[in-house]
């Protein structure tokens, strides 16, 4: 038994060594460009998969984003819900409900609502060791033009949730075609993205919404 | 003589039998409220909080690890190997019991329903009838599909008729800001392990930890991996662990000491043989005292070994003194002793006794012991001691004098000593000029242990996960459950009023959890119905597209409500989860019922939010509050006591000195020796806390002895000031070394307050005895208008 112990752990040793080490290049360079977007817009399709639903249920959304921190994220058609960023503070609108709620970003990871948008957040990161600080990388794989790469964040909070997050993109265009986060219980959330158009000018506008006949509650005070 | 021997074994054996009778009984309290007064609001607020809210079984395990899936696997290898070990642990706990089992809620759900307001249980009902059942599914499907809350989305999943969106009104489902097993990174994890029996005492305690402690060495987490041990059983363990050794340490040390001065005095074995035995003797004998009369010793407690020690002593000096010179038979060399003995011995033990006019529990208890200790340290010196040194009498052999003595005889020395005080004292003086008076200090850091691993780990804890250094504990009391719901409605009420005011940030009360029996008797038979409804309410969740298992909460949640039908309110949820939840909330037992809630204040607003709040049967505490109020009273009842003492003390030297210049020059003295005390505190950079103002009173006792000796001598030897002081030198220094060492031995003490107190008083003594030998005698030639002494 004595003898054996050494063996297993020499080699396990091995095992380990053995291991193909991920090819990080891709990610690296992809990285990288995300500086060259000053702004993106893109349509996608959510689908929620989740555990307890015979079947996944779909919804159409739109995602405007302009350096440095202004983003727009709708999902419905209509828009049944509606997150704008402007720098420090996000603005939650229900249309329907005509309601609307201003959330601090120090909230972001607190409050279960502002947790999902922060998902989303445009950069992912400024460069790879900030990538490397708020993600782990569990795989990276690439077919053709398609790099696959599954990430889960380093903060515990968001760990206790996620077990992947899961980023398709473009190695020619650095474009994101989907992003998708899986729970832990089994639950999935993608997003295919379509009609992604980089470095167009956008309309400041888009960024503005009209709180006229809305019920504001804002959890910044 | 055969009866006489008998009556000494008779003696033996009965003080034998007090002596284990009583220490078998001595208890250790490491409560610092303890020590603190009782009916101030802020110390009844967390006794309360403590005895109902405080795990006493439960040890608090830190791990620290430099990733978070590092600390996790840690802490699960930790709680796994520590569960185990069956005879020690009942539970380990590592993350939240609803992790694990997440059904657990069902039943926490089920009675948060229950509880609240009879209209919106109702609105429930009617969303579940077969005319609402497909639009309130069709209503949660869209949700599923439009949230961008994860937290939304996974409880929506399982609830589909959305029950526990009743409660998001009352703040019940908001997201809890902090973890009790985890940081917000991760890096640093906690893990409640719960003894399998409860303890003892604070042997049984320390075995349990040291036994902890060997099988977390013996987990084999990694290197990087930092462990830590807090809560109560860690802090028994910690501080009891402590206090045996500085009372064993401070005892064993200033027997030491006077050791050394006596041989250095008297050179003679045998006497000083005797002499420490009867020190051990009267230590044991009212730590016997302590163990049968008082309650538990506290840490405060604790140093009168030391200090019982240091003063006893003196007795012996004396006897001895006195039989050194002695003719005659022991009874009359007792009886040359008592006038003298019983006069210091009542005087001092009075000092001590006086303590219980401060409402400081600690320190009643000191005085108590040192007091009893005083006494029995007389009647020992004199009813045994007395006699051992007639054994050793040998009056054919003139006895030299001793080192101290000669020094006392030379004109060069006391000028010179008198030259060196007065610099000690101008020094002094100038430094309290330069520097002013030492700092005041009554934070609860000077309540505290100096070193405590507990401590260490629980300040991490605080740091790392519950930051509550700035909140403030709302705790309600009550009879019964009604009596608490009525006084947490004012006190919510209140609290919101203030949080309008701009007083309060945030608070949270008990009151959404507290059991409200008119709701549940009124919701129960409005509930009760969907039992008979649930395969109807299942299929509808099928056929809306949920799978089985997003109906298994509602189910549960049903199936609980007629549970419960048979029960009478007011229902409290009981299984692991709620059990666990709860624990921290809300305590029932021994006809008290105890509500736990937190308050943010914003800066400046404590104590008018604590006086607001402060009602019967409600508190609203924090230790930093505890330190506010005891400044704000203390001092006054310091002063209160020291008036008393003053006055007191003046009545007796006016008697006994029947001359005004002579009470002048004592009033004096004492209030030099105060200032030069204040002067020496400053210099080394020392503040005044809750424990060595005290020091005050005790010197009042003690060291003013100095001066009335020396002055009563001037007195007896017609003003001759050397000849006073040749005859007092050798009792004063063996007097002050010995219980300046007493004192001074419990300077290391591990509790903060006591080595203040120690140090303080070995400080006061030392420079007492300096200006009483050196410059009382002095002043008394020039107010006299004497010549100077050669």
């Amino acid at each position: 038994m004595r003898l054996l112990l050494p063996l297993l752990l020499l080699a396990l040793a091995h095992a380990n060594q053995a291991a193909e080490p991920m090819d990080l290049a891709p990610v690296k360079k992809w990285i990288a460009r995300q500086d060259e977007f000053r702004s993106v817009q893109a349509d996608f399709t959510q689908t929620r998969a989740l555990r307890a639903l015979r079947s996944p249920v779909a919804s159409p959304g739109r995602i405007t984003f302009a350096v440095p921190s202004l983003l727009r994220w709708e999902l419905g058609e209509p828009a049944k819900t509606i997150v704008i960023r402007k720098g420090k503070d996000y603005l939650l609108i229900q249309p329907s409900k005509k309601k609307a709620e201003h959330i601090p970003a120090s909230n972001i990871g607190q409050e279960g609502g502002a947790k999902g948008f922060a998902m989303m957040e445009f950069p992912l990161a400024t460069d790879f060791p900030d990538f490397n600080r708020k993600f782990e990388i569990l795989a990276v794989s690439t077919e053709g033009t398609r790099c696959h790469l599954e990430i889960l964040p380093r903060d515990a909070q968001a760990r206790k949730f996620l077990s992947a997050l899961k980023i398709d993109f473009d190695t020619r265009t650095s474009h994101m075609i989907s992003f998708e986060m899986v729970t832990r219980d089994g639950s999935s959330m993608r997003n295919e993205f379509s009609n992604v158009r980089v470095n167009e000018k956008i309309d400041r506008r888009v960024f503005e919404f009209d709180l006229t006949g809305y019920d504001v509650t804002d959890a910044r005070n | 003589m055969p009866g006489i021997r008998l009556g000494w074994i008779a003696l033996g054996v009965a003080l034998a039998m007090f002596v284990a009778a009583g220490i078998s009984r001595i208890s250790f309290n490491v409560d610092i409220l303890k020590l603190l007064p009782t009916h101030l609001p802020q110390v009844e607020g967390l006794s309360l909080f403590l005895k109902h809210f405080a795990q006493p079984n439960e040890l608090i395990v830190t791990v620290e690890a430099p990733d978070s899936d590092t600390a996790e696997a840690a802490a699960d290898t930790l709680a796994a190997h520590l569960g185990k070990q069956t005879a020690l642990v009942k539970r380990t706990v590592a993350r939240a019991p609803w992790e694990k089992n997440p059904a657990d809620l069902s039943e926490l759900l089920a009675f948060l329903l229950l509880n609240q307001p009879p209209e919106k249980v109702r609105e429930i009902a009617e969303r579940l009838t077969p005319e609402k059942t497909a639009a309130t599914l069709q209503e949660t499907l869209e949700k599923l599909t439009d949230s961008i809350s994860p937290q939304e989305v996974a409880l929506l999943s399982y609830d589909p008729y959305n029950l526990a969106g009743t409660l998001a009104s009352s703040g019940l489902m908001s997201g809890a800001q902090q973890s009790e097993f985890s940081s917000a990174d991760g890096t640093f994890r906690v893990i409640y392990v719960e003894a399998a029996q409860p303890f003892k005492n604070y042997k049984d305690t320390i075995a349990w930890m040291e036994e902890i402690k060997r099988h977390a060495a013996e987990a084999q987490l990694p290197a990087s991996v930092r462990l830590g041990f807090t809560g109560e059983p860690a802090f028994v363990a910690d501080i009891s662990g402590s206090m045996e050794w500085d009372m064993q340490s401070s005892g064993i040390v200033t027997l030491l000491i006077i050791a050394l001065i006596f041989w250095a005095c008297y050179r003679r074995l045998r006497p000083l043989r005797d002499l420490q035995a009867m020190l051990v003797l009267i230590f044991l004998l009212t730590l016997a005292a302590a163990g049968l009369f008082l309650s538990q010793l506290t840490v405060i407690g604790v140093g009168c070994a030391a200090i019982m020690i240091g003063l006893s002593v003196d007795y012996g000096y004396f006897v001895y003194q006195r039989s050194l010179g002695h003719r005659g038979t022991v009874r009359e060399l007792q009886k040359q002793c008592v006038q003298n003995i019983a006069w210091t011995a009542t005087s001092t033990a009075a000092v001590f006794f006086a303590l219980n006019l401060s409402s400081l529990p600690g320190l009643s208890q000191l005085g108590n012991l040192v007091g009893i200790g005083v006494v029995i340290g007389a009647v020992v010196m004199l009813t045994i001691f007395a006699p051992l040194t007639m054994r050793f009498h040998r009056p054919e052999i003139a006895r030299p004098l001793s080192f101290i003595e000669r020094l006392f005889e030379s004109p060069r020395f006391l000028r010179t000593g008198a030259w060196l005080t007065l610099a000690l004292v101008v020094l002094l003086l100038s430094t309290l000029v330069v520097k002013g008076l030492p700092e005041v200090d009554f934070s609860a850091r000077t309540l505290r242990p100096r070193k405590s691993e507990a401590y260490t780990a629980l300040d991490r804890l605080q740091a790392r996960l519950i930051n509550d250094r700035d909140l403030l504990s709302l705790v309600v009391s009550g009879r019964d459950e009604n009596d608490v719901l009525t006084r947490l409605r004012v006190a919510d009420t209140k609290l919101a009023d203030a949080k309008a005011r701009g007083e309060v940030a945030s608070f949270r009360t008990a009151l959404p959890v507290w059991p409200v029996a008119d709701n549940q008797r009124a919701n129960l038979p409005t509930l009760l119905p969907l039992l008979a409804e649930l395969p109807r309410l299942k299929q509808a969740v099928f056929d809306a597209g949920f799978k089985d298992e997003a109906f298994a909460l509602t189910e549960a949640i049903v199936n609980q409500w007629s549970v419960w039908a048979a029960q009478p309110p007011p229902i409290w949820p009981a299984n692991e989860a709620s059990r666990w939840i709860f624990r921290r909330i809300a305590s029932r037992g021994d006809g008290q019922f105890l509500a736990m809630g937190m308050v943010q204040p914003n800066a400046g607003h404590e104590d008018a939010l604590a006086a607001s709040l402060q009602g019967q049967g409600v508190w609203l505490v924090s230790w930093n509050q505890l330190g506010r109020e005891l400044r704000r009273v203390i001092p006054a009842e310091f002063v209160r006591v020291i008036v008393v003492l003053t006055g007191i003390f003046l009545v007796i030297v006016s008697v006994g000195f029947r001359s005004i210049r002579a009470v002048g020059l004592f009033v004096v003295t004492t209030g030099l020796v105060l200032v030069c005390l204040a002067g020496a505190m400053s210099l080394f950079g020392m503040t005044w806390n809750f424990f060595n103002l005290a020091a005050l009173l005790l010197l009042l006792g003690t060291g003013t002895d100095y001066s009335i000796l020396l002055l009563l001598a001037l007195q007896r030897n017609g003003g001759d000031a050397p000849a006073a002081q040749r005859e007092l030198s050798l009792v004063i220094c063996l007097c002050v070394s010995s219980a300046a060492a007493g004192f001074g031995t419990i300077s290391w003490a591990n509790h903060a307050g006591l080595a203040n107190l120690g140090l303080t008083c070995a400080m006061g003594l030392l420079i007492d005895a300096l200006i009483s030998l050196f410059l009382l005698p002095r002043a008394w030639m020039l107010l006299h208008g004497k010549k100077q002494p050669a």
